[in-house]
């Protein structure tokens, strides 16, 4: 059987996404400790904060990726600030309750601000070129270009800034960092912006891929999850490859089983791989 | 069974973490009816012994035997099952259950745990679970923790726990019992007593223990047999007037110390 | 304001329904420390079981292109609905209830939006998208005239509510709940102690899930006709406001958080239609719960109803 090379395509392109917001929530799992269950959320929220910009403000659409990007890293340092830092003492699945709150109600505030109605950043509808048989979309080829810029600036931040080593150091072992007087607390308020800036580009993108609902990132959250899961929690190599994994997966599913099964392919991923390798696809887990 | 094969043997057990090797090829039997001593610096691979023999961890490479049965794949409750009961050096009270609670949640094949029997043999249950409590009594006042009993276990001191986790342990009935720094911040009359109790579970029920104790004193007091550790190897094992001797388990602990 | 006697007989039921929901959780969390996000998934299975297995083949709606269906009695229904959704929480629970609970969480997220996705595109079996409608009503039209129907229902609820309340009550008093109460608090020690702790995780987490699925069962034949929007995530967030604020580990405290929350999100029917932000209180109701939640977490650990000396056990001093 040969696979349509447009689902391979599309995959990369869902792969991207999911590897991105996945690389942002295992960041914040490392050094925190907790599973994010609001980060969707934030992905939400960055979203139609660049929806804000592009169509209420009328501006570009880069002026406003960068405007909801911003207004999610800051979302992202607002929210640890006020909330979970109140609770960085207690019992980590004490925190994931508190987020399932903070979800609830940031998800709430964005119905009550911009209703449920699908929304659409004012980007112009073109056909793409086509070749080998694939049709690439404009927004698809955003989407890879963007999150490929996203991923290599990260890997430069983590691997040559002294802020991103530090990150690194503390998100493999928080005491250890700690001992080693990296000075912890401002380095979650590095991590939720940075973590935050991730989730609300991967919103957007999302936004961009199809349209904006009050429910979009809750709804991502599962694939998300099973990347992150896959690639070993707090694993940051781990999140990008378990996202092109699931992405191209659920894709190419298509070719198999009814495409309105397609979010199954990444529990179905999941649970294989929780089966076979509880530690995640490489090896030994960093928990 | 003979009385003459070990009721609990290692066999060339290894276990790595990463690139250290904490434990490494140790081969040791621990006969039935005797109390074995389990000494050696912090760091020699005792606790991780202890895992590997109660099933917490599993072996790199080697075997685990109990009662001439290989245990090696079985999960600790298979092994608990089977008459092997292990307590932990930092005390693992269940701090949000009372010290009564604590001892009956230790009483074996307790038919009040199974959904059947709790809705059709009400009478049955409340038989045993009566049984339970009056030996949990006299395990309990002979630790001198009755007065606690109603108390919730977090909020007892530290000795008060250790003994807590023996009692516990006790409730089982086991054959074989890895006590780990049983006596640490026990206060001293009742590590006498507590002494006396091992001995005499030894000698009059046959029951076998493994323990590690920092007090070199005291372990060498009440074990048959000692066992030197350093470095996730065996430095010796014999009787501990020999091991007490011994040169390179004496350098070690000087070594360690520094 | 408008309270007529019927608006009320409707929240009362509901609030029954979402206690029994919360006592199943309970279970899970206050008892065991289990992380379940797919109750909601559990209360559809049991509602669509009931349903298809009481409803005749193609009477279903004009839209409905179901073709499976069963015309068993009621009681067939209420009977089968339980075990259906006791088996997919046993399901779930074997994937990755050895693992840490994180994953469970996980796991249980995905496997409640699969079931939703299963019943929405599965239309032979379930009307798929539409709504499964005609489910019949117990004792319908054969009730003296006096007893308005909702009074009965009532009653039929608070007799399942009393009787799992009693019957999960019992089960956490007994041996077999110390057991899940130890591993709440540190799994390592049971299974020391020779407690299979998957095996009692697994019967708990079944357990609860079984009784979401009774009250599945109650919901479907009470409101005559479900859709797969009625069971969004949502709801299972809505249980767990439920479990917290009445206090983790208490029975009674999760009946009273099913009656505080429930009050919270049905209050708003008692109010007239024309006030201002009349469009958003849905949603402000939701926000409210959120931050309720939160602030429960915060300033009372515990909850309402909990045992506050033991979640504070072992905080403070002792040992090591």
């Amino acid at each position: 059987m040969i696979i349509d090379p447009q689902f391979i395509w599309n995959g990369l392109v869902v792969g991207s996404l999911i590897a991105l917001a996945g690389l942002g929530l295992t960041l914040l799992f490392g050094l925190l400790n907790f599973i994010n269950i609001a980060y969707g959320d934030y992905m939400a929220m960055g979203a139609y904060f660049a929806l804000a910009a592009n169509v209420r403000l009328d501006l570009p659409i880069v002026v406003s990726i960068l405007i909801g990007a911003v207004g999610g890293g800051a979302l992202a340092v607002v929210v640890h600030k006020a909330i979970f830092s109140k609770f960085m003492d207690r019992d980590p699945i004490v925190l994931l309750v508190v987020s399932i709150g903070m979800a609830f109600i940031l998800r709430n505030v964005i119905r009550i601000v911009w209703s449920t109605d699908p929304r659409y950043y004012a980007v112009p509808v073109e056909e793409g070129p086509s070749f080998l048989g694939i049709t690439f979309l404009p927004e698809q080829v955003a989407i890879i270009a963007m999150s490929l810029i996203v991923l290599g600036l990260l890997f430069l931040l983590l691997h040559r800034t002294r802020i991103g080593i530090a990150m690194r150091a503390a998100s493999d072992d928080t005491d250890l960092a700690r001992l080693r007087g990296i000075d912890t607390k401002r380095l979650v308020i590095y991590i939720s912006l940075v973590g935050g800036i991730i989730a609300a580009l991967a919103g957007i993108m999302l936004g961009l891929d199809s349209n904006l609902r009050p429910n979009m990132g809750f709804i991502a959250l599962i694939p998300i999850f099973a990347a992150v899961i896959l690639g070993g929690i707090g694993d940051p190599t781990g999140a990008v490859i378990g996202g092109y994994v699931i992405g191209i997966g659920q894709e190419v599913s298509v070719a198999f089983i009814p495409s309105e099964y397609k979010p199954v392919v990444g529990l179905v991923l999941l649970i294989i791989g929780l089966l076979t390798r509880p530690d995640g696809l490489f090896g030994e887990a960093t928990r | 069974m003979s009385d003459d094969s070990p009721i609990l043997e290692t066999e060339s057990v290894t276990k790595k973490f990463g690139g250290l090797v904490a434990v490494d090829t140790v081969s040791v039997s621990i006969e039935q009816g005797e109390i074995t001593g389990l000494i050696g610096p912090n760091g020699a691979g005792k606790s991780t012994l202890f895992n590997l023999m109660s099933g917490f961890l599993e072996p790199n490479n080697g075997a685990v035997t109990l009662k001439g049965e290989d245990v090696t794949e079985l999960q600790p409750d298979k092994r608990a099952e089977r008459g092997l009961i292990r307590t932990f050096q930092i005390t693992r009270e269940l701090s949000g259950m009372t010290v009564m609670n604590n001892m009956l949640l230790a009483a074996q094949e307790n038919p009040g745990e199974r959904i059947l029997p709790l809705l059709t043999q009400p009478g049955t249950v409340r038989a045993y679970e009566d049984e339970q409590r009056e030996r949990a009594e006299e395990l309990l006042k002979y630790l001198e923790l009755w007065e606690l009993r109603e108390e919730y276990a977090g909020n007892l001191s530290g000795g008060q726990r250790k003994l807590l986790e023996l009692g516990r342990s006790l409730m089982c009935d086991p054959d074989v019992l890895l006590l780990d720094e049983p006596m640490a911040g026990v206060n001293p009359d009742l590590t006498d007593h507590l002494l006396d109790r091992i001995t005499e579970l030894r000698d009059e029920e046959n029951r076998t223990f493994l323990i590690v104790e920092h007090d070199i004193e005291t372990i060498m007091s009440i074990s048959d047999s000692v066992i030197g550790m350093h470095n996730g190897e065996i430095l010796v094992q014999g009787e501990p007037e020999t091991v007490q001797q011994d040169e390179q388990l004496l350098e070690a602990y000087l070594g360690g110390e520094v | 304001m408008v309270v007529s006697f019927s608006l009320v007989m409707v929240t009362l039921i509901i609030i029954g329904i979402y206690a029994i929901l919360a006592i199943g959780m309970n279970m899970h969390w206050g008892d065991t420390g289990l992380l379940n996000f797919a109750h909601a998934g559990f209360f559809a299975v049991g509602a669509y079981t009931s349903a298809i297995l009481t409803t005749p083949v193609g009477d279903a709606g004009l839209l409905a292109s179901r073709t499976v269906g069963f015309d068993f009695p009621i009681v067939v229904g209420m009977i089968a609905a339980p075990i259906t959704a006791g088996l997919f929480g046993l399901l779930l629970g074997i994937t990755s209830i050895r693992l840490d609970g994180d994953y469970l969480a996980i796991v249980t997220l995905a496997g409640a939006e699969t079931a939703r996705l299963i019943i929405s595109n599965e239309a032979w079996l379930t009307s798929g998208v539409q709504t499964l409608n005609n489910i019949p009503r117990p004792l319908d039209e054969s009730l003296p005239a006096v007893l308005p129907y909702d009074v009965f229902y009532f009653g039929l609820v608070l007799l399942v509510l009393l009787g799992s309340y009693a019957l999960f009550r019992h089960f956490a008093n007994a041996p077999f709940g110390r057991v899940l109460h130890a591993i709440r608090e540190d799994e390592d020690v049971p299974k020391a102690l020779g407690k299979d702790t998957a095996w009692f995780k697994l019967k708990s987490f079944a357990l609860g899930a079984a009784l979401a699925g009774l009250a599945g069962s109650l919901w479907a034949h009470y409101v005559y006709a479900i859709q797969p929007t009625m069971f969004l995530s949502n709801l299972t967030f809505s249980i767990w406001a439920m479990v917290i604020i009445g206090g983790a580990g208490s029975y009674f405290g999760a009946v009273a958080g099913a009656v505080i929350v429930t009050g919270i999100r049905q209050i708003t029917r008692f109010l007239p239609g024309d006030i201002p932000l009349g469009n958003e209180l849905p949603y402000l109701r939701l926000i409210i719960i959120g931050v309720l939640l939160i602030a429960v977490l915060y300033y009372r650990p515990h909850g309402m109803f909990g045992d506050k000396e033991r979640s504070l056990a072992g905080m403070s001093g002792g040992g090591n």
